[in-house]
C-alpha cells in the first residue's frame, strides 16, 4: 500500500506541476483599435491562441517562471516580452504598424519615380511602350511629363527653363555621353535605348541628389534589369527596321544579343517629308548584355552596344544663298558599361560599383566642308552605401571621368582633354515616420577649367495624411559650359543653377494628384561676344554657328513656375488617363544675348492628356495622346530698330498634335505575334517650330516637323515555345 | 493491483516529459493539417490567418523542423490571393517570404520548398500582372525549374505549372493546349507519387481535376 501512497503523492506533484496557467489580454493598435487575428505566443512552446474580434486572446500554459511571450501582426511590429507566468493580471498590448510604403513619408520634391519595384509609382516601364505620340522612346515620354517643354525641332530634355544640354542621361550611375542619335539641323533624335533595358526609370525636374552632377537641370536616371524576361529568338519587322534578337538565361546568368538593320526609305515611300533628303537615313546596330550572379547578393552587368549610321540631307540655312545647305553625316557609337553591385552584414552596407567607356565619331560635312567631331569618355564609380536602423542610411561615393572631345571646324582641328572628378556624401534621417531629411554635399573638380565646386543638396518631406505629403527640395548644380566654348577660353568657369521646389502628392486609390511649384537662379552662365570690344554684339540666328566670339561667365538668368499632374487608373475600368500642365516664365542673358531674354527653346505653357485602354476581347491595346505647347520667341532682324525691346520677342503659333497607337498580340502556328499601328499627327496640323530669315530680313522660312500627318506599322514575332510578353511590350 | 496499474499508468501519461517531443509535434501539425484541409478559397480571410498563425506557433516551438514554416508560407501565399487589395496582398506575400526564407535555411535545396518560391512568385505577379510579370515571371519559372530538377518525381511544379499556363490567354502562351500536356504529367506523377510522412504536402491533385476536364 506504500506503493499506492506513493504514486498518488506523486500523479498530485506531478499533476500540479503541469497545472495549466491562464494568460490573457488584449492586442490593440497604438490608437487602441483592437487587432483581431493576431498570433499571441510563448516562444518556443506549442502554448499560444489567436485574438479573437476584439482583440482579446487567452490560452493556458504549464510553463512555470518566466518565458518570452511574442506577439505578431501582419504589417505591424512584433513584440516580444519576457514575463512570469504566474501574472494573473490580463496584458494589454499595443503594436505599431511597421513601416511601409503608404505611412512612410519619400521624398518626392522634384523626383518622377517610374520604377517597378515600388508600390508608390507614377509611371512605369510600360507606360512607355504604350504611350501614343512617344514611339517607344524614353525622352519623348518624359517629355509629356509635368515641368517639361517640348521643342519640336531639337533633340534632349528640357526641363523646366533648361535647354537640352542642362539634362544627364544616366544607365546605372554612368553618364552617358551620347544618349540620342546624332542630332541632325531642325530633326529630333530618338533615344539610343530600349525601355524594356530598364527595370526602373526615375526622372528628375530639379533638386535631385548630391550622387549626380552636371546637369543644370535634370537627370534622367535608367537602372538596367537584372535578368533576361524572353528566352529564344524573336524577329521584329516594322516601316523602318527588321532586327533578331537572341536571349538566354541560366540559373546564374543570363544572356541577350540584339542585331538591327534600319532603313527609312519605305516609310519615306509612304509618309511625306518635309525634308529634302538627299541619303535616306540607315542605321545598322548591335547589343549584347550580360549578367552574372557570382555570389548569393552579388550581381556583374556587362552592356556593350555599337552602332553606325549614316544620312544626308539638305536643311534650310538662310545665310546660305541658295538657301539650303547640304550636311552629310557618317556616325559612329560605341558604349559599354559594366556594373557591380553586392551588399554584406545582411544587406546593411551595399556596394554600386562601374566602369564605363564610349567613343562617338560623327564625321560630318557641311556643303562639302569637314565639320567633324568626336568623343571618348572613361567613367569610374563607386557609391558605398551604409543603411542604418528605422529607414536611415548614410552613402558616399566617387567618381572619375578622362574626357576627350575633338572638332573639326573649316579645317581647324580643336581638341580637348577633361578629367574630371568629384566626391559625395548623402544621408537620409527619418523623424519618426513622418518626416525625412535627406542632406548631401557633392565637391566637384575639372582640369579643363582646373576650378573645383562645392555644391549643397537638402530636401525633406512630410507626411500631411494618410496618402498625402509635401516635400521641398532645394540644391546647387554645376555643369562645365559647352566644350565648344573651351576650345577657345579655357579660363571659364562651371555654370550653375540652384534650384527651390515644393511639392504636394496625394495618391489614393490608384489616383495621384501632384502639384509643383519652383524657382531657379541661373548663374555664371557663359556669355558670348561677337562684336569688337566696345561695339555691340551682332546676334547670329543660325544654331548651328560655332560659338567663336569672346567668352566669359558674366551670365544669369532666372525661371520659376509650377506644375500638375493628375493621373486616374481607376474611374473608369480598364481606362488610364494622365493629365499635365506645366507653366514656366524664364528670362536670361547668356550666348549671344545682348539683353535678359526667354531663350528659343521656351514655352510658357505645355499641356498633355494620355489615354489608354487594354480591350482584354480582342487583345488589344488603344491610346491616344494630345499635346498642346503655347509659341516659341523667334528671332526675327526686322525688329532690330526697336533695339533690346524687340529682341526674341516674336512668338510662334501654338503647336498642336493629336497622336494614336494600336497594338495587337496573336499566335501563329504557336509562335507569338505582336502587330502595331501609330499615326502621329492625326489632324494634320500644319505646326510651326520655329521662323528663320534671310539676311535681308525680307523671306521667312517656317521650321516644322519631318513630316505631318504620318503612319507606321510593325511586328514582332517570337521563334520560342516559352516566349512569354506582354502585350504592351512594343 | 489494479489500482497500481491504473496509477502507473496515469502518473506516466500525465508527466509531460514522457510525451516524445516529436509525438507533441506530429499530434500538433496532424491536427493543424487537417483544419487547414477543411478551407477553401470561401473560407474567410480569419480563418486563413488561424492557420497560418497555427503554423508559426509550432515553427516556434521546432526550430529545427521545416514544415511547420512551410505550411505557415503556404497559408500566406493563399491570403496572397485573398487579400482584399494590393497593399494587403502583398503584406501576406512578405509574410510567406519570411516563412520561405527560415524553411530555406532549415533545409536548403528542397523541391516543396522551390515550388512554394514559385508560388509565392505566382501570387506576387497576380496582385499586378501587367506590370509585374516581367519580374516575377521568371522567378516563378525558376521556381518551377528548380523544383523538378530536385526531384523528378514531384507532382507538384507540375501541377502549379500547368494551372497557371491553363488560367494565361492563349495570345500569351498559354490556355489548353499548352497546359493540359503539362497537367497530364502531374497526374501521371500523382499516381505514383509516395509522400515521405503524413505531414507532406498533399495539395495538387484536387485542384487540377477540374482543370482536367478542359484537356478532353
Amino acid at each position: 500500500m506504500k506503493l499506492i501512497y506513493f504514486l498518488t503523492v506523486y500523479l498530485l506533484l506531478v499533476l500540479t506541476a503541469a497545472a495549466q496557467i491562464n494568460l490573457s489580454g488584449r492586442i490593440t493598435d497604438t490608437k487602441g483599435h483592437p487587432l483581431p487575428g493576431a498570433n499571441v505566443f510563448l516562444q518556443g512552446t506549442y502554448d499560444g491562441a489567436n485574438t479573437d474580434s476584439t482583440g482579446t486572446f487567452r490560452f493556458t500554459t504549464s510553463r512555470k517562471d518566466t518565458a518570452t511571450l511574442l506577439v505578431s501582426y501582419i504589417g505591424y511590429e512584433s513584440y516580444t516580452k519576457k514575463i512570469h507566468t504566474n501574472t494573473t493580471a490580463p496584458f494589454i498590448i499595443q503594436l505599431t504598424e511597421a513601416a511601409n510604403e503608404l505611412n512612410t513619408v519619400v521624398i518626392t520634391a522634384g523626383s518622377f519615380e517610374a520604377s517597378d519595384e515600388k508600390r508608390m509609382t507614377m509611371l512605369k516601364p510600360m507606360d512607355i511602350v504604350t504611350t501614343a505620340g512617344a514611339n517607344a522612346d524614353i525622352t519623348a515620354t518624359m517629355n509629356l511629363l509635368p515641368g517639361t517643354q517640348r521643342v519640336g525641332e531639337q533633340t534632349g530634355l528640357f526641363v523646366r527653363g533648361g535647354s537640352g544640354e542642362e539634362a544627364k542621361v544616366v544607365i546605372d550611375g554612368m553618364i552617358v555621353q551620347n544618349p540620342y542619335f546624332s542630332s541632325m539641323p531642325d530633326v529630333q533624335s530618338r533615344g539610343r535605348f530600349q525601355p524594356f533595358m530598364f527595370k526602373g526609370t526615375s526622372f528628375s525636374t530639379g533638386g535631385y541628389s548630391a550622387q549626380y552632377g552636371q546637369a543644370l537641370s535634370s537627370v534622367l536616371l535608367l537602372n538596367t534589369t537584372d535578368k533576361t524576361q524572353n528566352e529564344g529568338i524573336s524577329l521584329s519587322l516594322n516601316l523602318a527596321n527588321a532586327g533578331i534578337s537572341y536571349d538566354h538565361a541560366t540559373d546564374k546568368s543570363s544572356i541577350s544579343a540584339t542585331g538591327s538593320y534600319g532603313n527609312l526609305k519605305p516609310l519615306f515611300a509612304l509618309v511625306h517629308q518635309n525634308i529634302d533628303w538627299t541619303h535616306v537615313p540607315e542605321f545598322g546596330g548591335s547589343s549584347l548584355t550580360y549578367r552574372l550572379q557570382p555570389s548569393k547578393t552579388g550581381l556583374l552587368k556587362f552592356y556593350g552596344m555599337y552602332s553606325d549610321s549614316k544620312l544626308g540631307l539638305n536643311f534650310i540655312d538662310p545665310s546660305n544663298e541658295t538657301g539650303k545647305t547640304a550636311l552629310q553625316q557618317h556616325n559612329r557609337n560605341f558604349f559599354t558599361t559594366s556594373t557591380y553591385t553586392d551588399n554584406w552584414a545582411d544587406g546593411r552596407w551595399l556596394l554600386n560599383a562601374g566602369l564605363s567607356y564610349s567613343f562617338d565619331v560623327d564625321a560630318t560635312t557641311y556643303n562639302g566642308i569637314d565639320f567633324g567631331r568626336s568623343s571618348e569618355r572613361w567613367q569610374g564609380r563607386a557609391v558605398l552605401t551604409r543603411l542604418l536602423p528605422a529607414n536611415n542610411s548614410l552613402l558616399f561615393g566617387a567618381e572619375a571621368h578622362a574626357i576627350t572631345m575633338k572638332n573639326t571646324v573649316q579645317g581647324i582641328n580643336y581638341v580637348l582633354h577633361d578629367n574630371y572628378g568629384a566626391l559625395f556624401i548623402e544621408s537620409q534621417t527619418y523623424l519618426g515616420r513622418n518626416l525625412a531629411i535627406q542632406l548631401g554635399l557633392r565637391g566637384e573638380y575639372s582640369s579643363i577649367l582646373n576650378r573645383a565646386n562645392l555644391a549643397p543638396r537638402l530636401s525633406m518631406a512630410y507626411k500631411t495624411g494618410l496618402y498625402s505629403q509635401v516635400s521641398l527640395a532645394y540644391g546647387q548644380f554645376y555643369q562645365t559650359p559647352d566644350y565648344r566654348y573651351l576650345y577657345l577660353n579655357r579660363s571659364l568657369d562651371f555654370e550653375r543653377a540652384d534650384h527651390l521646389i515644393l511639392n504636394y502628392q496625394i495618391i489614393k486609390n490608384k489616383r495621384t494628384f501632384r502639384a509643383e511649384a519652383f524657382y531657379k537662379n541661373y548663374a555664371q552662365l557663359v556669355r558670348e561676344f561677337t562684336g569688337q570690344p566696345g561695339m555691340p554684339t551682332q546676334y547670329d540666328a543660325n544654331p548651328y554657328r560655332f560659338p567663336w566670339g569672346r567668352t566669359n561667365n558674366g551670365g544669369h538668368g532666372y525661371a520659376q513656375g509650377f506644375d500638375v499632374f493628375w493621373r486616374d487608373q481607376k474611374t473608369v475600368k480598364g481606362l488610364d488617363y494622365w493629365v499635365s500642365y506645366s507653366y514656366v516664365d524664364t528670362k536670361r542673358l547668356f550666348q549671344q544675348f545682348s539683353v535678359a531674354a526667354t531663350p528659343t527653346f521656351i514655352s510658357n505653357h505645355n499641356i498633355s492628356v494620355i489615354t489608354k485602354r487594354y480591350f482584354e476581347k480582342i487583345s488589344t491595346n488603344l491610346a491616344l495622346t494630345y499635346t498642346l505647347s503655347s509659341g516659341r520667341p523667334y528671332y526675327n532682324p526686322n525688329r532690330l530698330e526697336e533695339g533690346d525691346k524687340g529682341f526674341l520677342a516674336d512668338r510662334t503659333p501654338v503647336v498642336n498634335n493629336l497622336s494614336f497607337s494600336a497594338s495587337h498580340i496573336t499566335r501563329i502556328r504557336k509562335n507569338l505575334v505582336v502587330i502595331y499601328a501609330s499615326a502621329d499627327n492625326l489632324l494634320n496640323t500644319k505646326n510651326v517650330f520655329t521662323y528663320r530669315f534671310t539676311a535681308d530680313g525680307k523671306t521667312r522660312y517656317a521650321v516644322g516637323p519631318q513630316s505631318y500627318r504620318s503612319f507606321f506599322v510593325g511586328g514582332i514575332v517570337m521563334l520560342s515555345k516559352k516566349a512569354k510578353v506582354n502585350v504592351n511590350e512594343l | 493491483m489494479k489500482t497500481i496499474l491504473i496509477l502507473i499508468i496515469t502518473a506516466l501519461a500525465a508527466q509531460p516529459s514522457a510525451w516524445a517531443q516529436s509525438d507533441q509535434y506530429k499530434q500538433a501539425m496532424k491536427q493543424a493539417i487537417t483544419t487547414m484541409q477543411s478551407r477553401n478559397e470561401q473560407s474567410p480571410i480569419a480563418d486563413m490567418q488561424t492557420s497560418a498563425n497555427q503554423f508559426e506557433r509550432i515553427a516556434s516551438a521546432e526550430p529545427k523542423e521545416w514544415l511547420p514554416r512551410y505550411y505557415a508560407g503556404l497559408n500566406y501565399v493563399y491570403l496572397g490571393f485573398m487579400g482584399k487589395d494590393e497593399a494587403a496582398k502583398d503584406k501576406y506575400l512578405d509574410q510567406a517570404d519570411v516563412n520561405l526564407k527560415a524553411a530555406e535555411t532549415i533545409a536548403p535545396d528542397n523541391d516543396e520548398l522551390a515550388v512554394l518560391k514559385a508560388y509565392i512568385a505566382q501570387a506576387r505577379m497576380v496582385v499586378d500582372p501587367m506590370n509585374r510579370w516581367q519580374q516575377y515571371g521568371p522567378l516563378f519559372q525558376a521556381g518551377i525549374d528548380k523544383a523538378k530538377s530536385l526531384n523528378p518525381n514531384n507532382p507538384r511544379p507540375y501541377a502549379l505549372e500547368g494551372s497557371s499556363l491553363m488560367y494565361t490567354p492563349d495570345q500569351f502562351g498559354g490556355g489548353p493546349t499548352t497546359a493540359c500536356p503539362v497537367l497530364k504529367q502531374a497526374v501521371e506523377k500523382f499516381a505514383t507519387f509516395k509522400p515521405t510522412s503524413d505531414l507532406s504536402p498533399l495539395w495538387g491533385q484536387k485542384q487540377i481535376e477540374p482543370l482536367m476536364a478542359k484537356c478532353k
